[in-house]
């Protein structure tokens, strides 16, 4: 079990000055954050930029100190016992840093297995074994510096479960990346967490990947904790309008009349645009599914329809409301 | 014992598939320090060096190239070591530092590792250039077969312990290249490459006891231009010893520090 109870980080941060003058600002990143891991399940971890998603997964990696609070990994304090957490721990960030890339990948992966004390033929088969996983096996012996953005990314997972880690990070893994390779990643780590166990903490800004992925999301702001809760349940409780839009050729004024009627009577909203194609788009927003009494409006004005789509409020939704909020 | 050995093998990999990749690098390790040992040599040259000259005092003026070549093989086994540390801060770049830290390895033998590593390979061809113009110039003074690779190991080890514990400084700060400047030129000037520390005024002769280059090439010059018993060189190896020992101490106390400063600083992916 993973712990993190009552956690905060604090840097402190020198500002310009004069050469003979030092002054020092406090920055609370993380403030009184807690939360809990368990083997075999993924939890989103959420926030916009700057709201200390980096720095929670680096204390939980032990790159960081927690100012205050405690860590836990089965047992064990992350700070006074770092060496037995590590063990257990490793992150796999986005981007093409953290390899050696005029070393080849396995010559990486050996690498850095030899760091957790792997040695021999127990070295020689984790690296394999990670290669296959991680579909490089023909590419093993090429430099890194010839490998594509995708291909340093799944060398970059292959890395982070050289340690066969019983809690794993990832902060941004898909960043950058093709959607079929990111398709192709997300569905090794759900592997990782269903086949192999694992406890995963993922940070993303694709929020579908969240959705995709997590079993529960803890959401944060200005490094405090605002919402937790599956995924469904924190787009429910967050975001209760769904949205309708109807394309529709022609617009007369009783239409709009009775379409402002009708958002007025279900405390809605509602919002008109002229298309491209010369024909009129209508948007609908309201906490009732108002997909009925609109298709009996249009019928009832002989107005066909040129399209529908219903779109249900998602987790970005609740990401950008919140950001919203966070400016207000 | 057996986790610092393979590490140290990983590192040695690492290092020579990482820095030592093409063999211009081979190439310019051995130029570059024999330019620098010719052109020492040529800038005596203008000077009256007969057996009445001030430097005959402290060198024999026969011995002069023996004196140099061991002075700049001394020089490189040092220098390879800032180069190697002053390199600390492409791993922070590469983000591969946290990737070292965040791993249980112990600190320790990762950093002597990483010195024992560039060492090898970045000494390697000048060490066969300097024994074979030794064999060539002569002069060569042994009191027993021993004595050279003595020297070596006197040399290797108190290089990389140096290595050792620039690479920990250079922990604690992406600003630490400075250093670089600090010490490399005044290792070269007062650690007696190419003069003789006793040559030296006080007070340089007080710089010089810093490094620990002037008591291995003290020991090393002792040993292959003296013919120097084992017994004669107790007391230098035991000054050495004792330097060496504060020098690890000063690593091993000064590596929890950085370790934790980088924690609570955040200042690892700092570059």
């Amino acid at each position: 079990m993973f712990l993190v109870e009552n956690v905060r980080k604090v840097y402190r941060i020198r500002e310009r000055g004069s050469w003979f003058s030092r002054q020092w600002k406090e920055v609370e990143a993380v403030s009184g954050l807690s939360f809990a891991m368990r083997p075999g399940s993924i939890v989103g971890l959420l926030g916009v930029n700057g709201a200390g998603k980096t720095t929670t997964i680096k204390m939980c990696c032990t790159l960081l100190e927690p100012t205050s609070g405690s860590i836990t990994v089965d047992g064990y304090d992350a700070v006074r016992c770092d060496r037995q957490v590590k063990a257990l721990v490793n992150m796999i960030a986005g981007g093409e840093r953290m390899l050696y890339w005029r070393l080849t990948g396995r010559e990486n992966l050996q690498y850095f297995g030899s760091l957790y004390g792997l040695s021999g033929s127990r070295l020689a088969e984790r690296v394999d074994t990670l290669l296959d996983l991680v579909e490089l096996r023909e590419a093993a012996d090429t430099p890194v510096e010839r490998y594509s953005k995708g291909m340093k990314q799944r060398l970059q997972i292959a890395r982070g479960l050289i340690n066969d880690p019983k809690y794993l990070f990832l902060d941004e893994p898909t960043l950058g990346l093709d959607a079929p390779i990111a398709r192709q990643l997300r569905r090794q780590v759900k592997q990782l967490a269903a086949e192999q166990g694992k406890a995963i903490l993922l940070t993303s800004h694709y929020i579908h990947e969240v959705e995709e992925l997590c079993d529960e999301v803890y959401i944060i702001d200005k490094g405090r904790l605002v919402a937790h809760d599956t995924p469904e349940r924190l787009t429910r409780s967050f975001c209760r309008e769904t949205t309708l839009r109807v394309t529709i050729p022609v617009l007369p004024d009783a239409l709009q009349r009775d379409l402002r009627q009708l958002a007025e009577r279900h405390r809605g909203t509602w919002d008109v645009a002229e298309t491209d194609q010369q024909a009129w788009e209508l948007t609908l927003r309201s906490e009732a599914d108002l997909t009925a009494p609109l298709l009996s409006l249009l019928a009832a004005h002989q107005s066909p329809v040129l399209r529908l789509v219903t779109e249900q409020p998602s987790l970005e939704d609740v990401i950008l409301q919140m950001a919203e909020r966070r400016s207000a | 014992m057996n986790e610092w050995m393979s590490l140290l093998w990983a590192e040695i990999k690492k290092e020579h598939r990482h820095s030592f990749h093409s063999s211009l690098v081979y190439f310019s390790l051995l130029i570059w320090p024999v330019v620098m040992f010719v052109t020492a040599y040529y800038s005596f040259a203008p000077f009256r060096m007969g057996a009445d000259s001030p430097l005959a005092r402290f060198v024999a003026p026969g011995q002069l190239p023996l004196f140099l070549l061991t002075g700049y093989l001394g020089y490189i086994f040092f220098w390879c070591l800032v180069q190697s540390a002053w390199q600390m801060s492409f791993e922070r770049q590469a983000g591969t530092m946290e990737m070292i830290f965040i791993s249980p390895v112990n600190r320790l033998a990762f950093v002597y590792g990483r010195s024992l590593s560039a060492l090898v390979e970045g000494v390697w061809l000048f060490f066969c250039f300097t024994l074979l113009a030794m064999a060539f110039v002569g002069g060569i003074h042994v009191s027993g077969w021993w004595a050279v690779p003595l020297a070596f190991l006197i040399l290797l080890v108190s290089a990389v312990v140096w290595g050792g514990f620039l690479s920990v400084l250079f922990l604690f700060s992406r600003d630490a290249g400075f250093l670089y400047t600090v010490l490399d030129e005044p290792m070269l000037i007062f650690s007696g490459v190419r003069l003789p520390p006793l040559a030296f005024p006080f007070w340089a002769k007080l710089i010089s006891l810093c490094f620990p280059l002037t008591y291995a090439l003290h020991m090393v010059r002792a040993l292959l231009m003296e013919g120097a018993e084992l017994g004669d060189l107790w007391q230098e190896l035991g000054l050495l010893a004792g330097v060496l020992v504060l020098l690890v101490t000063a690593s091993v106390f000064l590596l929890k520090r950085a370790e934790r400063h980088m924690k609570r600083t955040g200042s690892m992916v700092l570059y």
